[in-house]
């Protein structure tokens, strides 16, 4: 019951990527993405295997139902869901994975949540903003870039967060 | 136990190679810009391994390159050796001008100089199976070098000019008075004029020449500049002469001897 409710959040989030990104472009500095904590938020007892191939149809959906070069969400989503289970080790420990448990704001913190989100976000933006630069934009356009990217992304991801990994959620 | 853990891990690695290849391979057929951007990564990619790779068969195949840059090696010293021959040749066909009527002349190479000494010498690589013959001359188109003293087959020991014993009879200016030019015994391009009678007007800068009185070098021969003057015991006018011939690069001379040597010798008391 529980799964069916985090996938339809999810689903409904990807919906509001997609509105995201057909609707929300304010200025070129900005490229808003809920899509790292969503593959970031799916449940632990999901193997890398799923997670990618997950986060690649994600980012497809996104890519072909908004303005923009395909695949390029694509390809920046999917090293998240490789690095995925890394970075939950890192952060929150072995014991996550052992237990079968996923971490939540409340069971895990503000702190560790947060450095989760951000490196997530960092690694999506890392690639996403490469990419779509293609080498042509100066590296420090590409730099602020990033940086804004990253702080809104980080503020709207947090919401995000509470949709998808809140206790009552999962 | 491991390996059950690796097999996944590399199934993950695989799928996402997977993934990525098929994400960039949709942004490129989807973007011109970024298909340049993943042509040029890709050529510059393809250039690095290729590079790589030339160097490790480069490195394999050095001795067989080091044994080509041998017989090359060989090869073009042999060429070099051949080349300097030449040269040594045209050289010495180049001393043909010096030639003089009633002298025979016969090239050849310095193989030995000394130049520190009061009386110095030099050996010539030519012998008398050569031509050459004692008591002859040795000259450059800058003038006198020395004297053949003593002939092996195929060398020729020489008094060089440098000597003290040595003297030239010399001739100041064109139709000026003769007189024994010796070295100096100081400088290498120093010399001495000596025994030019008063009457005899000359201004300094005159040329020296071989006089010709002498049987061991014809005449007309340029050996040097005539420099300060001085009256020596109120008869004879000695004077400072500035060699043309540089006596530290000697290499290529001239051997000549007189055809009538013999036949004047006679009358010589």
């Amino acid at each position: 019951m529980r799964n069916r409710t985090f996938w339809i959040a999810y689903l409904l989030l990807l919906v509001a990527q997609l509105v995201i990104s057909n609707f929300f472009r304010v200025t070129p500095y900005v490229m808003l993405s809920i899509l790292p904590v969503m593959v970031l938020c799916i449940s632990t007892r999901i193997n890398t295997f799923w997670t990618m191939l997950i986060a690649f149809a994600s980012g497809l959906v996104v890519d072909l139902l908004s303005e923009g070069v395909l695949g390029l969400n694509a390809l920046a989503i999917v090293p998240v869901a490789f690095l995925r289970n890394a970075i939950i080790q890192l952060i929150f420990g072995k014991e996550l994975f052992a237990r079968k448990e996923d971490f939540t704001l409340r069971s895990s913190g503000f702190a560790q949540v947060g450095l989760a989100l951000l490196l997530a976000q960092a690694l999506f933006l890392a690639v996403y903003i490469w990419a779509d630069g293609a080498g042509m934009r100066p590296p420090l356009f590409n730099l602020y870039r990033f940086l804004a990217s990253l702080g809104a992304g980080f503020v709207v991801s947090l919401f995000t967060l509470n949709v998808l990994a809140s206790e009552s959620g999962k | 136990m491991k390996r059950q853990r690796l097999l996944p891990r590399f199934l993950n690695l695989a799928v996402f190679i997977v993934l990525e290849i098929a994400a960039l391979q949709m942004v490129t057929h989807n973007a011109d810009l970024q298909r340049v951007w993943v042509a040029r990564g890709a050529h510059v990619f393809m250039g690095k391994v290729w590079g790589a790779s030339q160097n490790i068969r480069s490195y394999f195949s050095l001795s067989a390159t080091n044994q080509e840059l041998s017989e090359e090696n060989f090869r073009l010293m042999q060429e070099l050796e051949k080349t300097r021959e030449r040269l040594r040749e045209a050289r010495v066909e180049g001393l043909d001008t010096l030639r003089r009527p009633g002298f025979s002349m016969v090239a050849a190479e310095v193989v030995k100089v000394s130049r520190n000494k009061q009386h110095n010498y030099l050996i010539l690589n030519r012998g008398f199976e050569d031509g050459i013959q004692e008591k002859s001359g040795i000259i450059t188109p800058n003038g006198v070098v020395g004297i053949i003293d003593a002939v092996s087959a195929h060398h020729a020991f020489a008094f060089s000019f440098q000597n003290s014993d040595i003297s030239i009879s010399a001739r100041l200016g064109d139709e000026g008075g003769s007189g024994l030019l010796v070295w100096d015994g100081i400088r290498s391009n120093g010399a001495v004029l000596k025994e030019i009678p008063l009457q005899y007007r000359f201004q300094k800068g005159d040329t020296v020449y071989t006089s010709g009185h002498s049987l061991l070098f014809p005449p007309d021969i340029p050996l040097g500049i005539a420099g300060e003057a001085k009256v020596v015991n109120g008869a004879t006018n000695e004077i400072a002469v500035r060699l043309f011939q540089d006596f530290s690069a000697i290499r290529y001379v001239s051997v000549v001897h007189n055809d009538a040597f013999d036949e004047i010798e006679q009358f010589e008391p």
